[in-house]
């Protein structure tokens, strides 16, 4: 029902209704019904519809539009207009879900319509208006009350008020029985200079009548007459009242007759005055003959008529009546509301019994319901302060009754919500006698109560209740609500022993302790846990540790208590011991720590680490590893080696006691010192050796040792060693030596970065700078994350305050052209004084990047600050300064976001509504996205608030934005309000806000109020597949044959037809048509087809081939999202793919450095990989890439080191393939990479006797050509020229492809034993056979003959045809067979030798 | 370029995979250890939490299952009917991401 609507428009045109405002009458309760019969029943015969809703409204709208046209100046009509709109449809809601508004309700539409300045005529009516029986929970004294309240107010702000005004006063007066003197009313319309008109003498009657003076009532009837006004069947009505109420039950009755005479018919309203006059008699047996005349009759009446007549019989004391009224109700669901409303109405009343009553007797569904009824019911009473006994027996009824499931715990709830203690406590015992637990947290909204007014004697209260129910306060009970109210713990524990309040010491001390930690008194904890002789855990004390920590400064504190946890036996002794407690806390410390608090600290966090180490205290190595992924996350791999000191060696040393040891290769170093043989790469070994271990110290004694045999990539390592150890001057020593050895050695970048960044830090800027123009002379590789890592070089001096480090460095960077002076890379030129608050500074700078390379860095944060500080001269200068630069606009939208940032939301309005403003979407977008990363909810609405009236503003995008705020945090209320607020603004959402709201509904199980929008074939893909016509079936034929013979132009065409007459073929045809252009690599056009095929037929899929060749297809063109979703699409559907699409997809990804989708891809093809055909090596080897490319070198290295070393192996180290990996570092010429690896590789081999990946490592080096570094790496690493059978394989699928025969021959030149096999040379001659090389297979002929080898027949026969062709002579009989004969053959005895 | 490097890199420290469930419409009556307790059945609650609102005493009816393996995770998620105080509590898989850490070096 348009509850608010009809009477709204009633109320607009006062005179001419066409329509009884159903809601407001039906409650009214008595007479005033100011329309005659015949409109009434016109309306009663209409169902209640929502049909007649849109009608209505569109009617009321239009008639308030007119008004307005009428007497507002024409430009603040629409804003108006949209306000009452928006006013209007809250109220309308509340009302039409449950015919009744709440009173914050009304309160808030009428701040807000006071708020908006000026309100308008029919905003006034709206409000006056719902303050009657629309307030069923309110007191009568106290609905008038509010309506005086609010025509005061609106007369002041300077509402104008007319006729309809004065009449919906009344009317609420008549609705709240309010005691008026009708001449006195008369006076003050007569003093306004309003003309009284029909309606408000009818009113004034009903007034008389309502108090028995139907002398007063007369007087007005008679002056009606003169006026020659017409007497309705309304005015009767209030009569029949009139005259019961001076007890004259007689006339009453008599009024009907009268009515009659007069031509009136008696309808419903009259008989419902009768009914009510006789039920405030408590006559029931009038009543029953009544209604039996009324239902004999052509009039009936509703189930809210019936009502009224128990509220009169309640409300004259005659309850027991009640049932037999009971009996006669219908229960239609839409009167439901009304019946809540008089179950809280009779409530308000003090009538609960028979609300109660009234509440059994509805016929709510039972079965099964964990849905509750009657939950409005407990609440009110609570509300109205119904004595707790009488509660607790509604409860029991309610259960028993099987309306409420958990009647008590809800009305508890209640009692605490409402701060009501001793409704609580009875309630609670309640419980407890019902054998529920009792919860510590059901005391805490008593406790927030008192908290809240610092009332302790309050609070001790609540803890001597929880005495007597038996609840002992737990930890956060004391920390939370209790501590916070008090003015010192000591006066807690004081005050509670006064009161003779009991409390658990243990629980008690923690609180405290826990409590101090918060507030990072460190001194305290230390010493009470020294002290201490509870029995304690240290999880329970970690989190507040964390916090204490991070908020004392007083490292030797940290380190003291640590010290004891970890040593003390009272605190971490039980498994799993103190190594992992106390690894398991620094880990949480630092992961709790943001980036730049980390940054910040370093300092301080080194000296801890350091103190530890003293201390003797150890952490286990896996944890270690958590510690180091994380500071390299923050940026502060400095920090690692000093983490490192702390690692239990004892552990790890056993479990690699295979591994030489660091003196194995000292003393082979020695040894070949001694004998005079090159140590050159036993030196190497053994610093990189020392390097990953940390071992700074030893490494640098080992280089001074044997200086002269130092290589390039031993120096690289320890420069990097030393960068770590923040040794800056051994580094730059390091550095020179280096460069000695060979100035044109470049190091990566990642290690150059390393030393800018080491130099820089200790002031060392001159040398800084001069490693920044070696990076530029030799054209080192800048990539983006070497423009990051400049960013947290800056940012770092910045947050450290070196003025002179950010300045030159960033000088430096920029005018070498290293980077360009973004926005980013400049910020930390302000950050700097940001960091000293130093304002002026801060914004000087900021002018000076403008200055220099036109950018603002940070200016948002600058005036932010400004404006937080209040230093109007320096943001004049600002906003003075961008409005000249950047102009006007620029500057407006700066101060704006400032404002808003620092919850100024006033000026912000003021500024936002600076006329000539308009909306610059991209700058409302960057601070929409600000505000999502830092989940500001409140900032981001008040933006979205403050922005409605921007001209051209993107209201769509912005509510977006708002809604994917609300999605993060699954507040799906505030997302449902988005959607009715749009619906107050009338934008049109567009389909992507739509599916992002149905989406949060949905996530939230909440039902989704609209349709979400679906593609618009839905509607439409029956009909063509009914009765498909000739034309249609010639079409699909002809595209069928086109698909079958491959001819995809032709095909397409058919399909561009068939679209173009809207003819939808089947879904093979599709499939078909799809294949062949995706085989023809025509993938724009298959994906034409393919949507035109989704959005046609339900349910079109693509099937396994044609899904694996879109993946290749997309792959190939660098779609590798859309790759990706189609391998998904394809595993939903529970397709295999083929082994080359997700193969292909595995190395794009890789190759992009993409390791996120790798991993992806790996759990959605998890436990297909033998179906498809997916080697495990795929995923090893491409995320060893992708992280490679990722400049993670090392992490790569390291995780491929686990896999071959660690004890459960997923792959057997023989299989271990790794040719892809190597093969694409070589061909991305990632030169430091390569020699990582080759380290890495060299190593598995010397120390874990793994030769797989060494020996691939050497086939790739031949196969691309680096025949040199592949001899280097045979003699550096023998052994790999024993891996015949990896030669062998290798040699078999390089013959199988053309173009080979060089590479095949350098191996057999670096591998000449090779050529004893038979494989080999087979393989070697095929090879040569096909590039034609008849030298080359000449020259292989005659050395194998030469060695007396039996060549095979195939090997021959080959040969022989290679002469023949040539227009050579044979000089051997050629085997007469085919080829097939012989290979067939060779197989064939190889097999009998097995 | 590199800002928004610099700002993925920050944003993205991404926890996706970490066994956790969301569960909504937790009666009032209820807290962490009930939780705990119920879920105890899927298998080792590593970590339950229902944080409470300072400004009421009451929670919001939110809490967050921390389980140890993916497995245990897929058998909470898997039934269909959680029950905690006579009340059904809805449960979703949630997917953690630490909006929070963006910016904050910068703001």
């Amino acid at each position: 029902m348009a509850a608010l609507l009809r009477p709204a428009c009633w109320l607009l045109r006062a005179a001419a209704a066409p329509y009884l405002p159903l809601s407001l009458r039906l409650l009214a309760g008595g007479p005033g019904r100011p329309h005659a019969a015949l409109c009434l029943r016109a309306a009663r015969a209409r169902p209640a519809a929502g049909g007649l809703l849109s009608q209505a409204r569109l009617r009321s709208i239009a008639a308030e539009k007119k008004n307005y046209l009428q007497e507002e100046p024409a430009s603040s009509h629409r804003r108006n207009a949209s306000q009452f709109d928006w006013a209007l449809m809250r109220l309308d809601n509340s009302v039409r879900r449950t015919g009744r508004i709440p009173k914050t309700l009304l309160q808030k539409v009428f701040d807000n319509t006071c708020h908006s300045g000026s309100p308008g005529g029919n905003q006034a009516l709206l409000l006056l208006r719902s303050c009657g029986s629309l307030l069923p929970e309110l007191k009568l004294s106290e609905r008038t009350e509010f309506a005086h309240k609010i025509w005061d107010e609106l007369q002041k702000l300077g509402t104008v008020y007319d006729v309809s005004h004065y009449n919906a006063l009344l009317k609420v007066y008549l609705q709240n029985e309010h005691k008026f003197s009708p001449t006195d009313f008369l006076a003050k319309m007569e003093k306004g200079n309003i003309q009284p008109n029909r309606v408000t003498y009818q009113r004034l009657i009903a007034a008389y009548c309502n108090m028995g003076d139907i002398e007063g009532a007369s007087t007005i009837l008679g002056f009606m007459k003169t006026k020659d006004l017409p007497v309705t069947e309304a005015v009767f009505s209030a009569l029949v009242t009139g005259h019961a109420r001076s007890g004259d039950m007689e006339n009453a009755e008599n009024i009907l007759t009268v009515m009659k005479e007069a031509g009136i018919e008696p309808g419903p309203d009259t008989y419902l005055a009768l009914l009510n006059a006789y039920a405030e008699k408590g006559d029931i047996d009038h009543v029953k003959q009544t209604l039996e005349k009324v239902e004999k009759s052509d009039l009936y009446l509703m189930d809210r008529d019936l009502l009224q007549i128990i509220l009169s019989f309640s409300k004259a004391g005659y309850p027991q009546y009640v049932p037999e009224i009971l009996e006669k109700i219908t229960y239609e669901r839409r009167y439901i509301p009304d019946i809540m409303n008089l179950i809280l109405l009779l409530v308000t009343e003090k009538l609960e019994d028979t609300a109660l009553q009234i509440l059994l007797a509805c016929p709510i569904s039972r079965e099964g319901s964990l849905n509750d009824f009657g939950s409005f019911f407990l609440r009110h009473c609570v509300t109205m302060n119904t004595p707790a006994e009488k509660l607790k027996d509604y409860c029991t009824k309610l259960k028993e009754a099987q309306l409420h499931m958990s009647p008590v715990q809800f009305t508890l709830q209640c009692a605490l919500v409402t701060q009501k203690f001793d409704l609580a406590k009875v309630l609670m015992k309640a419980l407890k006698e019902e054998g529920f637990p009792i919860r510590t947290h059901y005391f805490w909204p008593l406790l927030v109560g008192h908290q809240k007014e610092k009332n302790v004697q309050g609070i001790v209260e609540v803890l001597k209740g929880m005495h007597e129910i038996g609840v002992t306060p737990d930890q956060e009970t004391y920390v939370n609500y209790v501590f916070p109210s008090f003015d010192s713990i000591k006066s807690v524990r004081a005050i509670l022993q006064e009161n003779g309040c009991p409390h658990d010491d243990n629980v008690f001390s923690q609180a405290e302790l826990r409590s101090k930690a918060v507030n990072g008194n460190l001194d305290y904890i230390l010493s009470f846990l020294e002290s201490n002789t509870l029995p304690f855990s240290f999880a329970s004390l970690r989190g507040s540790l964390i916090l204490g920590f991070r908020r004392s400064m007083n490292i030797n504190l940290w380190s003291k208590i640590t010290e004891l946890l970890y040593k003390d036996g009272r605190y971490c002794q039980e498994p799993p011991g103190p190594t992992e407690a106390v690894g398991y806390f620094l880990y949480n410390l630092i992961d709790s720590m943001s980036d730049s608090e980390v940054q910040a600290k370093e300092e301080r966090l080194r000296q801890y680490f350091h103190q530890l180490k003293e201390m003797n205290i150890k952490i286990p190595e896996n944890i270690y590893r958590g510690i180091r992924n994380l500071l390299d996350s923050y940026h502060v791999p400095e920090l690692i080696k000093d983490v490192n000191i702390l690692v239990e060696r004892e552990k790890t040393d056993s479990r690699k006691t295979s591994q030489p040891s660091l003196s194995d290769l000292e003393s082979k170093l020695e040894k070949l010192k001694a004998e005079n043989q090159p140590i050159r790469d036993i030196l190497k070994q053994l610093i990189l050796m020392l390097c990953s271990e940390e071992n700074m110290q030893k490494a640098l004694e080992l280089k001074a040792k044997y200086e002269s045999d130092m290589v390039v990539g031993g120096y690289a390592a320890l420069i990097n060693l030393c960068c770590r150890h923040d040794n800056a001057e051994d580094a730059l020593n390091l550095k020179r030596e280096f460069d000695r050895l060979d100035s044109s050695a470049v190091l990566d970048t990642g290690k150059y970065v390393r030393l800018v960044k080491v130099l820089g830090k200790h002031g060392k800027l001159q040398d800084a700078i001069n490693i920044l123009k070696e990076m530029k002379e030799k054209d080192v590789l800048i990539k983006d994350a070497t423009v990051l890592s400049f960013f947290h070089i800056l940012n770092g001096a910045a947050l450290r305050g070196e003025t002179e480090t950010v300045k030159q460095l960033h000088e430096a960077i920029v005018t070498l052209g290293l980077a360009k002076p973004s926005t980013t890379l400049s910020s930390p030129l302000v950050t700097l004084y940001l960091e000293k608050d130093d304002l002026p500074a801060a914004l000087e700078s900021a002018i000076n990047c403008y200055e220099k390379y036109k950018i603002l860095p940070r200016i948002h944060d600058v005036l932010c600050k400004l404006i937080e500080k209040g230093e109007t001269e320096l943001i004049q200068k600002a906003m003075d300064f961008v409005s000249q630069e950047q102009g006007e606009m620029t500057m407006l939208y700066d101060l704006f976001f400032a404002f808003l940032q620092t919850g100024n939301y006033k000026e912000a309005k003021k500024i936002i509504e600076t006329p000539g403003i308009r909306a610059r979407p991209t700058r409302l977008q960057w601070f929409c996205d600000r505000c999502i990363a830092n989940n500001q909810v409140e900032t981001l609405e008040k933006l979205v608030e403050l922005t409605q009236k921007l001209f051209e503003c993107d209201r769509d995008q912005l509510y977006y934005s708002l809604l994917k705020l609300y999605k993060v945090n699954g507040d799906w209320q505030k997302a449902d309000a988005v959607w009715n607020k749009m619906q107050e603004e009338n934008i049109i959402p567009r389909e992507k806000t739509l599916r992002l709201l149905a989406e949060i509904l949905r996530n939230n199980n909440q039902e989704v109020p609209f349709d979400v929008p679906e593609l618009w074939y839905e509607e439409e893909k029956d009909s063509p597949t009914s009765l498909p016509s000739p034309v249609e079936v010639n079409l699909q034929k002809e595209l069928l044959n086109a698909c079958h013979r491959r001819r995809n132009k032709d095909a397409f065409n058919i399909f561009l037809t068939a679209k173009k007459q809207n003819i939808v073929f089947d879904n093979e045809a599709y499939a078909r048509l799809i294949n062949l252009l995706l085989m023809k690599d025509n993938s724009t056009q298959a994906m034409q087809v393919k949507d035109f095929a989704e959005t046609h037929i339900k349910g079109f899929t693509l099937n396994d081939a044609a899904n694996s060749l879109l993946i290749i297809t997309q792959v190939r063109r660098d779609y590798l999202k859309d790759a990706l979703t189609t391998l998904k699409t394809a595993l939903d559907l529970d397709q295999i793919p083929s082994r080359l699409a997700v193969t292909r997809l595995i190395q794009a990804c890789a190759l992009k450095g993409d390791i996120e989708s790798i991993h992806d891809i790996q759990k959605l093809v998890n436990g297909l990989e033998d179906s498809i055909g997916l080697s495990r090596m795929v995923f090893i080897n491409n995320i060893a890439l992708a992280q490679i490319k990722n400049n993670n070198i090392d992490v790569a290295i390291e995780s491929i080191e686990n896999m071959l070393t660690s004890e459960n192996q997923t792959v057997d180290p023989q299989y271990f393939g790794l040719a892809y990996l190597f093969r694409k570092v070589i061909e991305g010429q990632l030169e430091s990479a390569l020699e990582k690896i080759s380290i890495m590789a060299e190593r598995l081999a010397n120390q874990f006797a793994v030769y797989k990946p060494v020996t691939d490592l050497f086939l790739q080096l031949v196969d691309s050509g680096k025949v040199d570094d592949a001899r280097a790496l045979l003699q550096r690493c023998g052994a790999i020229a024993e891996q015949i059978p990896i030669f062998l394989v290798f040699c078999v699928r390089n013959s199988q492809r053309s173009g080979k025969a060089p590479v095949m021959k350098s191996l057999l030149e670096l591998i000449p034993e090779l050529i004893d096999k038979e494989e080999a040379y087979t393989c070697l001659m095929k090879s040569y056979v096909f590039d034609n090389d008849v030298a080359s297979a000449k020259a292989l002929y005659e050395s194998l003959t030469a060695k007396n080898v039996k060549l095979n027949d195939l090997c021959l026969k080959r040969y022989a045809v290679l002469l023949k062709n040539a227009g050579e002579s044979v000089p051997f009989t050629e085997p007469p067979e085919s080829f097939e004969f012989y290979a067939k053959q060779l197989k064939e005895s190889k097999e009998t030798h097995l | 370029m590199a800002a928004s490097a610099a700002r993925g890199a920050m944003a993205l420290r991404t926890n996706i995979g970490r066994p956790v469930a969301f569960v909504r419409k937790i009666p009032w009556t209820a807290a962490s250890s009930e939780l705990r307790e119920h879920f105890a059945q899927f298998g080792h609650v590593r970590k339950c939490t229902v944080p409470f609102d300072k400004e009421t005493g009451f929670h919001k009816g939110m809490g967050w299952i921390h389980f140890s393996s993916e497995e245990e995770l897929h058998n909470a998620l898997q039934q269909e009917n959680h029950v905690i105080d006579g009340v059904k509590v809805n449960i979703f898989l949630y997917r953690e991401f630490s909006v929070y850490q963006l910016n904050r070096s910068e703001v």
